[in-house]
């Protein structure tokens, strides 16, 4: 009973964030790159959603039930959380649609070594 | 009323601008920029004689709200932000590159960088700085060659993970907490019982943090980002003199906060000293005119780590001022880097020639740039300097802050050929909106040595006894290491390899995140053993 209790939302979501800066770390595709910094922010999300919530708490909305609410204000920072990431990935893709035009590789590898023949 | 204006009115001017397309635009922004500059220099004065005062964003209360915090070193900061930008509009007005779009983002630019400084919300300070990253990696990649893409994507990957761990902490915090608002924290921070529970926010938030002000091991994204080659100067100006500085900001306010309950100044200290080190290394091995002064950025940013976390008051307050005094003496740098850079067409310091024949005027006002980077005697940087070495005197730490100034006046000396030779050269035409602000720039760097003691007390409310004695001890220990630096240059340092090849660290997109894992593990270990 005590394992199953290790496995919560808080330690899934460390465990989820840090599988994200693996990825940054280890990956040299950008496009993974990416995909890590979703994966990333998929972590925080989930913790933001298990901040302060118990099994029983009820949606802070109106019921007919009596219980505990779960606190809103955290769900409110995920909508706005989620909404920059989704605008970040955007952004990051974007720009890499323009960098593979002129460098023409997926590889960080690849394209720091064309970055050095540039020069400053 | 005051503090929305100074948010909301360079975003709307700049939403408009981007509508009307005519070139008459620019004028506007100029003349919006000096309205914005009478109007936070009012703000300042309002703050120094009503006190410091709040703005919850809806009327909410100050847990649940979004809180404005506007006390006098937020309103400083401001109005130097609006100072510099005024500048920055004064040097480009005949520019081609200043068309609408350009002047939107830059504008947008402006306004989060003032709501940065302003905001107390931890989650306000994420979102801001996310868009600002957006935004910044936008305008350096604008002209969209090569080795721009490569250095704006760089720059937002590495900033967008930073950011990633700063939210992971807010998270953390707000658990423990169940409010965001970093003075409400700051005191329910001594009521913490266990202070391993504050290990992971606390790494989280400084990792994310110090990345942006690019302490040791995490500066790799500054240089190239900083002193991209397509980049206008201005950007770089904004940048380097401005933009770093909202990430020490909160890294001091962070520091402020976590005080009560974990309290590990002298890891800080060592990671100030090595990082200052560091950047003069580096910038002394460069060729490019802007890659060393995008180095030296990160080596007064040492400086400013270690006046800040020397635990002298002294001290602390010469950190402050010398961030004040960076941000005018770097701008200055930058922009006159500018001029030399477009006139040349050329950025190896080792083929430009005979600037001061050419620009005497421009010239003088780098030399007074100059100067007070090294921390000459009567200019600003001396001031602060002289004010962090006193905090520290007797200990090791002032040996090895006259080392990093020391550092700094080689690469400086080195720089400084480009205003020999040239001769028989005739002179080339610097319009006068460009020789305009780098005057202004000039006096400030002249006169924020004689008024900076009085400025930093009259932010912090606090009496600085200046002994004369003192700092006259301080001028001698400036021109001994000017001679000695200049000795050592000649004798030793330009013959050999490292300085006349050239070397680079650059690390990748995989070696930034290792660095930034070890950085976070690093601090998770030290509260444990330490705190």
């Amino acid at each position: 009973m005590r394992k199953i209790s290790f496995i919560n939302a808080q330690n899934t979501a460390i465990i989820i964030f840090f599988i994200g800066v693996y990825g940054l770390c280890a990956r040299r595709n950008i496009i993974k790159t990416i995909i890590s910094l979703g994966i990333m922010g998929g972590g925080v999300i989930l913790f933001f959603l298990s901040v302060n919530r118990t099994a029983q708490s009820m949606p802070p909305i109106f019921t007919e039930e009596v219980a505990v609410a779960a606190d809103p204000l955290p769900q409110a920072l995920v909508i706005t959380a989620i909404v920059v990431g989704i605008s970040v990935t955007a952004v990051a893709l974007v720009m890499f649609i323009a960098m593979y035009h002129k460098f023409g590789t997926t590889n960080w590898l690849k394209a720091m070594k064309h970055r050095k023949d540039i020069g400053i | 009323m005051i503090l929305y204006a100074l948010i909301l009115v360079p975003i709307i001017a700049g939403a408009l601008i981007y509508l009307i397309k005519n070139r008459g635009v620019l004028w506007f922004a100029f003349f919006l920029q000096a309205a914005l500059l009478g109007l936070s220099v009012y703000n300042f004065v309002i703050v120094q004689l009503h006190g410091p005062y709040d703005i919850v964003l809806g009327n909410f209360s100050a847990i649940a709200g979004i809180t404005l915090r506007c006390d006098t070193f937020s309103a400083a900061l401001a109005l130097l932000t609006v100072f510099i930008y005024f500048v920055c509009f004064l040097f480009g007005i005949l520019e081609k590159f200043m068309n609408n779009l350009f002047i939107f983002f830059f504008l947008t630019l402006q306004a989060l960088i003032i709501a940065i400084f302003l905001s107390r919300d931890l989650f306000n300070v994420y979102v801001l700085t996310e868009v600002s990253t957006i935004i910044v990696s936008v305008l350096i990649m604008y002209k969209k060659d090569s080795s721009s893409l490569y250095d704006g994507m760089i720059y937002l990957i590495t900033n967008i993970a930073a950011m990633t761990f700063f939210l992971f902490g807010i998270g953390f915090i707000y658990r423990l907490f169940g409010t965001l608002n970093m003075d409400l924290i700051t005191s329910k921070m001594y009521k913490v019982q266990d202070v391993k529970a504050l290990a992971l926010p606390f790494a989280f938030l400084i990792t994310g943090v110090g990345l942006k002000c690019a302490f040791l091991p995490l500066f790799s994204w500054l240089p190239k980002a900083h002193a991209t080659t397509s980049a206008p100067s201005i950007v770089s100006v904004i940048l380097s003199a401005l933009y770093v500085k909202s990430g020490i900001f909160h890294f001091i306010k962070l520091r402020e906060m976590f005080m009560p309950a974990i309290n590990l100044d002298e890891i800080f200290l060592i990671i100030g000293v090595a990082t200052g080190i560091v950047g003069f290394i580096l910038a002394m091995s460069q060729k490019d005119i802007k890659l060393i002064l995008a180095y030296h950025t990160i080596s007064q940013l040492g400086l400013v780590l270690v006046g800040v976390a020397s635990g002298s008051q002294f001290s602390y307050f010469g950190g402050i001022l010398h961030l004040f005094n960076h941000a005018i003496f770097k701008s200055l740098l930058f922009l006159a880097a500018g001029i030399i850079t477009d006139k040349y067409g050329e950025r190896n310091i080792h083929k430009i020639r005979g600037v001061f024949k050419k620009m005497p005027y421009v010239s003088i006002m780098m030399m007074a740039a100059m100067l007070g980077i090294t921390g000459a005697p009567l200019f600003n940087g001396s001031v602060s300097k002289f004010m962090i070495e006193s905090g520290v005197h007797g200990r090791v730490l002032e040996y090895e802050v006259i080392l990093i100034n020391l550092g700094t006046i080689i690469s400086f000396i080195k720089l400084s050929y480009i205003f020999g030779g040239g001769k028989g050269e005739s002179r080339i035409y610097v319009d006068m909106w460009k020789k305009a602000s780098v005057t202004i720039m000039g006096i400030m760097c002249l006169a924020m040595g004689f008024a900076g003691p009085l400025f930093i007390s009259s932010i912090f409310n606090y009496r600085i006894d200046f002994s004369i004695t003192e700092y006259l001890k301080n001028m001698i220990i400036f021109f001994v290491s000017l001679g000695g630096g200049w000795l050592l240059y000649h004798k030793y340092l330009s013959k050999t390899k490292f300085i006349k090849n050239g070397f680079a660290l650059e690390l990748g997109i995989n070696g930034i995140a290792m660095s930034m894992t070890a950085f976070f593990a690093f601090l998770v270990a030290a509260v444990y053993l330490f705190a």
